[in-house]
């Protein structure tokens, strides 16, 4: 430390730094900062303080705040009062000279006032007044711009912001919404007194609720955890399940997405379609009446004569039996000599004739039933027949019977060359429609008996004919092969519609009396209602049966249909059909009759109704017949 | 032990008792409270032989002990009951069965004689012992219906066949034979003087015929609703096969048909009286002159009585094929079913028949009552029997005889 303050001021005032204006760091290497006058060295002051010092100065020192080191001499100096008003001054941003006033007076040299002589007289530059020729030129260049296409004018800005809510239109009901259907797990139960480790002793479980507790399923338990009794806390063990337990909750807070289902209540009674109650659609049969004993083998066909009063039957042991409905009498037994497959009734009240196939031939025989007037003019007519002269080539032979057959009843033989699955009369009952089993357009003949010919209207086939039927109004020609049911019109000998059924293998078909409406039956169990003025498409698929349908049938006066299956049933179905085109067919199931039973795991064969009655004739494979009245 | 106040009365004056309440115990049994009535009748006159009686409470025949049958029907213990009584029917039990060849389709009683025809085209006589006395063949088709025209006159009569049977020489001999209907005939009926008679048909006609022997072969003396051309309005009696026909007067002419109507006809004029009209098929009806009530049996497994309301008899299993009102007690009727269930009935209690005369192995085809003489007051009541019903088996027919 060299003198006190003002000499030191002096002293650094002579001894001055002749370096000049070079950065000083140029000498942080060296021992000195610079040469003085004389042209000797500054030397830096020595500087062996350290930290410790320094601080002790700090401490010490109370004019350390205002020391500070020359730089160009390295030595330390101590700011005078002056000065140290000086920096506060500089620092606060005002002037450095205390007595300078900013804001003195200031003198106008021009004053806002117009006076009556101007400042300057100039008068105005003659660029003022002329237009530019620069801006011209400047002005048709662009002017040619513009025309020539360069310049076009400005877009107007996208005002469509270019952030946006994502979720703005989300569905809150769609699975991107289900945060906002979200349900927040529920909150933990606050522990209660039988959680304690010193629970009240009502809260402690007797033995008899212990073993109650162990015995119960875990799911079932009111308290996970028997309440227990410890002296003290620290007596209390650790808790087995604590990190099954934490597990299980993050997953309610976390993993497990809790959401509201949406879900639709619906009464399961509005579901089910409004039907009229059975009870409300009477007539129809409901229970067995008479049964109908005889046949020693299964019974395929049966058939009533138009007046209601008797009834055919054709069975596997080779015999037609005719029964009287009333009583269950066999009137008559036919032994034919074979399986009989079909037979039908002529629907004429006024011929007693009854058609039925066996093998392949087809037998006309008079029943000689009722009265015997009509017998005798049936004989009479099927006698009148006169041959024509010259014999014309037919697909059938017509065989008279021999008198040993006519004893029998037997009038008639139609033969073929192969089996005769059906045979179905025309409500005129003049023509009689065969279905044979033989591949090849030759399916289908149709018979005239007055005239004793045969024709074959099919040209080609088109696949297993299985049924065919006269339509009851109309010339139409039903026939249902395996998988669709084609309607064909007999005078102009051309498809009129084809319908499909949907099913496997059609079994059977039946036409609605009015002739609107046909039911198929199916192997796959299902009954098929087309209403033909609705569409070629099933109007109503009916799953009732468990097993195969083997019959269908409609009832000719009175709303009910019938289908007989292989799971022994016979289910009547009401079908109204109504005259008023825009109110759809309502079918109503309304009765399954049970009585035959299975055999070969076959049940009911044929179904047939009275004519007038409400009741339904079923054979089955158990031999028998049954009347359900 | 619960008493019972009873107050006991009866129509038949023979055995009337004092117009007091008697007091009986609760729990007695028919028997007893009959014996009660014995004793009080024995001390009334001296002369009194034992009879058993049937008691009826509120219209009905308790089968129980009266306790019960109170319980059952809900009937105060407060009160006086009411009691009636009435002899006691002993169960009607088979005597003797008559074999057929063929199945019986209708009997028909008389005093003496029993009448019954057969699907082997035959009819045959019996006496009430059992015996065969005549057997007729001629018939062309099944015989379905037959009747007694004139018991004194000893002829009979079947379906559109008159027959004259002589007692004495036991010969019977065809009189004539009335053609005209389309269908076979199903019912016929004779009038009281048996002048008359006429028939139902399954071909919807009533045929009304004479049964004076005149010159001309066919008898058709008037044909209500005569077919097609000269009625057109009205061609048929019924839309439907007519079952069953009876005179229910001597002007008055019954039928019922399967379109499901009861009509009553004029026998004169052949118009139509009325028509009742019923839900199901009617097999048979039957009058009794003596209660002035139709009955009616039909498949729906009802026998109904047809007065100011109708009541039905609900017992049968199956269609009931035969009713028939007893000609001497005023409410009595049997009834046989396809069920092979015979039943009598009194219409008091029509909820459970009196007695089921179950004797045959197969269906009933039709049953009937002979009226035999005033002095044994007996009641035969003809029913058919089958073993087998292929059609060629032997069948019997079996009366059943009951005396009181």
């Amino acid at each position: 430390m060299v003198g006190t303050g003002a000499d030191v001021v002096a002293i650094l005032q002579d001894i001055r730094n002749t370096v000049g204006n070079v950065p000083l760091a140029w000498y942080d290497d060296f021992p000195h900062v610079g040469y003085d006058l004389d042209g000797k060295r500054i030397y830096k002051p020595l500087r062996t303080r350290d930290e410790l010092d320094q601080f002790l100065d700090k401490m010490d020192d109370p004019d350390y705040w205002r020391t500070v080191q020359d730089k160009m001499t390295g030595h330390d100096l101590r700011l005078t009062d002056e000065q140290v008003a000086l920096v506060q001054r500089l620092q606060k941003g005002q002037f450095g000279d205390e007595s300078f006033n900013p804001y003195e007076p200031a003198i106008d040299f021009f004053s806002g006032n117009i006076m009556i002589h101007p400042v300057t007289n100039r008068p105005a530059d003659k660029r003022s007044f002329i237009p530019s020729l620069v801006e011209k030129e400047k002005v048709s260049r662009m002017v040619h711009a513009i025309k020539m296409g360069w310049i076009q004018p400005r877009r107007p800005r996208d005002t469509s912001p270019s952030f946006y809510d994502l979720w703005a239109q989300e569905d809150p009901n769609a699975v991107l919404g289900r945060h906002k259907m979200h349900v927040p797990a529920p909150k933990l139960a606050l522990p209660g007194h039988s959680e304690s480790y010193n629970p009240p002793p009502e809260y402690l479980p007797t033995e008899e609720e212990r073993l109650a507790w162990m015995q119960q399923e875990p799911g079932e338990r009111k308290l996970n955890f028997l309440p227990r009794k410890f002296l003290s806390l620290r007596a209390v063990p650790a808790y087995g399940r604590f990190i099954q337990e934490r597990f299980e909750r993050c997953l309610d807070l976390y993993l497990c997405p809790r959401q509201r289902k949406m879900r639709v209540n619906v009464d399961p009674e509005d579901l089910i379609p409004k039907l009229p109650l059975p009870r409300d659609l009477q007539p129809f049969p409901v229970c067995q009446a008479l049964v109908y004993r005889g046949h020693s083998d299964l019974v395929r066909c049966l058939s009533v004569s138009p007046g209601g009063q008797w009834l055919a039957s054709g069975s596997d042991d080779g015999s037609l039996r005719f029964w009287e409905v009333s009583t269950a009498r066999c009137m008559r037994t036919v032994p034919v000599g074979g399986v009989v497959r079909s037979i039908a009734w002529n629907p004429n009240p006024a011929i007693c004739l009854v058609a039925a196939s066996m093998d392949d031939a087809v037998l006309l025989l008079n029943p000689a039933l009722g009265d015997r007037l009509l017998v005798g003019s049936t004989d009479q007519l099927l006698d009148a027949f006169m041959p024509p002269e010259e014999p014309t080539l037919q697909p059938a032979r017509w065989l008279e019977a021999s008198e040993e057959e006519r004893q029998r009843g037997l009038r008639l033989r139609i033969c073929h060359s192969k089996p005769v699955i059906q045979v179905t009369w025309h409500g005129r009952g003049d023509y009689l429609a065969v279905v044979l089993a033989s591949p090849g357009h030759t399916q289908v003949l149709i018979h005239q008996l007055s005239r004793r010919r045969s024709q074959s209207p099919f040209r080609r086939s088109h696949g297993q004919v299985q049924r065919v039927a006269f339509h009851p109004t109309r010339p139409f020609l039903l026939v249902a092969s395996q998988r669709s049911v084609r309607i064909y019109h007999l005078l102009r000998q051309e498809l009129t519609k084809k319908l499909m059924p949907n099913c496997k293998w059609v079994s059977s078909l039946a036409v609605h009396p009015a002739g609107d409406n046909i039911i198929c039956g199916s192997y796959d169990s299902k009954l098929v209602w087309f209403d033909l003025d609705l569409s070629t498409k099933p109007y109503k698929v009916l799953r009732h049966h468990k097993k195969a349908l083997r019959a269908v049938a409609f009832h000719p006066r009175y709303p009910l249909f019938a289908s007989g299956s292989d799971d022994g049933t016979v289910i009547v179905c009401h079908g109204m059909v109504y005259n008023d085109l825009l109110q759809n067919p309502l079918l109503v199931p309304v009765k399954v009759l049970k009585g035959h039973t299975l055999t070969r795991d076959l049940g009911v064969l044929d179904v047939a109704f009275h004519p007038t009655q409400p009741w339904i004739f079923s054979s089955g494979a158990d031999s028998t017949i049954r009347l359900f009245s | 032990m619960a008493q019972l106040q009873a107050h006991f009365y009866t129509d038949n004056k023979k055995y009337a008792v004092d117009d007091v309440p008697f007091s009986i115990p609760a729990t007695s049994e028919i028997a007893e409270v009959s014996s009660i009535i014995n004793k009080l009748l024995e001390a009334k006159n001296e002369f009194h032989k034992h009879v058993e009686f049937d008691f009826l409470i509120k219209g009905q025949f308790p089968q129980m002990l009266l306790v019960k049958h109170m319980e059952l029907e809900n009937i105060s213990w407060e009160e006086v009951v009411e009691l009636e009584y009435v002899e006691k029917y002993t169960a009607p039990q088979p005597e003797w069965c008559m074999l057929h060849d063929d199945w019986i389709s209708s009997i028909k009683g008389a005093e003496e004689w029993i009448l019954s025809g057969s699907y082997d085209r035959t009819s045959q006589i019996w006496s009430l012992e059992g015996k065969s006395i005549m057997t007729t063949a001629g018939h062309t088709d099944v015989v379905k219906d037959m009747a007694w025209v004139k018991k004194d006159s000893l002829s009979c009569l079947l379906t559109t066949f008159l027959w004259e049977w002589n007692v004495e020489r036991n010969k019977v001999k065809s009189l004539h034979c009335g053609r005209g209907h389309a269908g076979s005939v199903d019912s016929i009926a004779v009038d009281n003087s048996g002048t008359k008679f006429f028939s139902g048909s399954w071909d919807k006609m009533l045929k009304i015929w004479s049964t004076v022997p005149t010159d001309e072969e066919d008898e058709m003396e008037e044909s209500i609703k005569q077919p097609r051309k000269k009625q057109k309005a009205k061609q048929l009696a019924h839309t439907e096969a007519i079952s069953s026909v009876l005179w229910s007067d001597p002007e008055e002419i019954c039928s019922v048909s399967w379109d499901h109507t009861i009509r009553v006809w004029d026998a004169e004029s052949g118009g139509l009286k009325s028509t009742l009209t019923g839900n199901e098929v009617f097999n048979c009806i039957s009058y009794s002159p003596l209660c002035k009530h139709l009955a009616s049996g039909s498949t729906d497994r009802h026998i109904r009585l047809w007065f100011f309301g109708v009541v039905s008899f609900t017992s049968h299993t199956s269609w009931v094929t035969s009713v028939k009102w007893s000609p001497t007690h005023e409410q009595q009727l049997i009834s046989g079913s396809l069920d092979n269930i015979v039943k009598l009935w009194d219409i008091k209690s029509c909820k459970a028949p009196l007695y089921n005369l179950a004797a045959h192995e197969d269906k009933v085809l039709s049953a009937d009552w002979t009226d035999t003489g005033l002095l044994l007051k007996a009641v035969d009541q003809g029913c058919r029997r089958l073993s087998d019903n292929t059609g060629h088996c032997p069948c019997s027919w079996l009366p059943t005889r009951t005396r009181w």
